[in-house]
């Protein structure tokens, strides 16, 4: 439960650093594309902080590339 | 404008010969000596004038749009619609690709100088410095570049110096004993993590480079000098360890450090030389962690990229924490899938690119 408020925490910290600015500028797009990178990293942050068993993307890399895997090491072998 | 500031010529042949070192130093000798034994230093050979062709191929690349970033050709080439995708999934693997080279920070510092810290103390510490040299944008990146590369170079030379009473040429005897394939799978590899990765810095060069023509010239020179260097250090691993403990090791050049004993007195400045991997690693970084925010950025056509970067930053963090569960499976994933993966994007992409719009030039031009 410590890692919660600890990304809590820094995504609070964030947040004071960037939202003020870009309200003030009138960015809007940038504050929707950086909200939803915060909501995506907190989400994350704390599913790996509970031990959720996070998908490992090289995975989804190994089983997208294994076709040209064996193809090339084929080759080569 | 994302990005006000150009950078030098100098500056930018600095950054490419830091990124290029990057990991490679610290980790190509061992896949090298795995597949061919005491001829090591022969498929780094062949992958350094190999690796001059993608240099050359991303510099024509350049030359077919002048003034682009990589984000724009997408767009340009391959319409709108599709080229946001690409550029989207180019700015996700640089994520990924960022974070996998933050796990060898953690993992070497884990395993070789603070075992008792917990890992992820490691990652969040430099990705912070790595955050801020990207918030403060990329002349800073490159002037700091410039002050560190002296250092660089002497730490580098002062290894070379140190460990040369150890060299036993026994240790590469005997020479071409190796077969072809394993010659040429070796230096697929060497290419793999040398000159294919440089695509990575089409998402700057050469816009943000104030002399584009000078610019390509130093492309060139710098994957050049880095090939050399990364050679030197597989041949000195090989010359000093043996292509069997080379082999075996996960960070050989760090063993070969630990053997430094100038006349008894001069001993354990492994620490010390650890510095050249931190330099190196906090550029490659710091460059493909750049080249996420940067495409994210220009992929939905912001004013600026830097609102993005702390986000990033902790997405960041957290795959690095998961993209290697184990050494194990960081060995099998290099040399199994990194391979395919950089060929695609670092090979077949740019040709893509390069083959589409050329036809696209020509057909508009007899219209």
């Amino acid at each position: 439960m410590g890692s919660i408020v600890w990304i809590t925490a820094a995504v609070v910290v964030i947040m004071i650093i960037e939202v003020p600015p870009l309200l003030n500028n009138g960015m809007k797009k940038e504050l929707w594309v950086f909200g939803i990178l915060l909501l995506l990293a907190a989400g994350l942050s704390i599913a790996e902080g509970l031990q959720l068993g996070i998908p490992n993307p090289l995975d989804g890399i190994a089983v997208i590339f294994k076709p040209f895997r064996d193809l090339l090491f084929g080759l080569l072998k | 404008m994302q990005e006000i500031g150009k950078i030098g010529v100098r500056q930018w042949m600095i950054l490419v010969i830091l990124y290029m070192i990057g990991t490679t130093m610290l980790i190509i000798p061992s896949s090298l000596a795995t597949e061919t034994k005491q001829d090591a230093w022969l498929p780094a050979l062949i992958g350094i004038v190999a690796g001059l062709l993608p240099v050359g191929l991303y510099s024509s690349i350049e030359h077919l749009y002048p003034r682009m970033t990589l984000m724009e050709m997408n767009e340009k080439v391959l319409g709108k619609g599709l080229g946001k995708a690409v550029s989207l999934l180019f700015a996700v693997w640089a994520l990924i690709a960022s974070s996998q080279v933050l796990y060898y920070v953690g993992d070497f510092m884990n395993t070789h100088i603070m075992p008792e810290t917990p890992i992820q103390a490691f990652h969040i510490i430099f990705m912070l410095v790595v955050i801020m040299g990207v918030r403060l944008g990329l002349q800073t990146l490159a002037r700091s570049a410039e002050f560190f590369f002296p250092w660089f170079i002497a730490l580098y030379l002062g290894l070379l110096l140190f460990i040369s009473p150890k060299i036993k040429l026994d240790n590469i005897q005997p020479v071409f004993e190796t077969e072809l394939k394993p010659v040429i799978r070796a230096a697929l590899f060497f290419l793999s993590f040398t000159s294919l990765t440089l695509i990575v810095l089409l998402v700057l060069f050469p816009s943000y480079i104030n002399k584009p023509g000078e610019a390509r010239k130093a492309f060139f020179w710098g994957s050049l000098i880095s090939g050399v260097m990364i050679m030197v250090i597989v041949a000195t691993n090989i010359l000093v360890l043996g292509s069997d403990l080379t082999a075996r090791s996960v960070y050989p050049s760090y063993a070969l450090i630990k053997k430094i004993s100038v006349g008894n007195f001069l001993q354990r400045i492994e620490a010390v030389m650890a510095g050249l991997w931190f330099i190196t690693l906090y550029y490659k970084i710091a460059l493909y962690f750049y080249a996420a925010a940067l495409g994210l950025a220009q992929t939905f056509s912001l004013k600026d990229y830097r609102p993005l970067t702390l986000p990033l930053g902790m997405i960041a963090i957290v795959l690095s924490l998961i993209v290697y569960p184990n050494v194990p499976y960081l060995k099998q994933w290099n040399t199994e899938f990194w391979l395919p993966l950089i060929l695609t994007i670092g090979l077949i992409y740019p040709l893509i690119l390069l083959g589409v719009g050329a036809c696209r030039k020509k057909l508009s031009g007899k219209g």
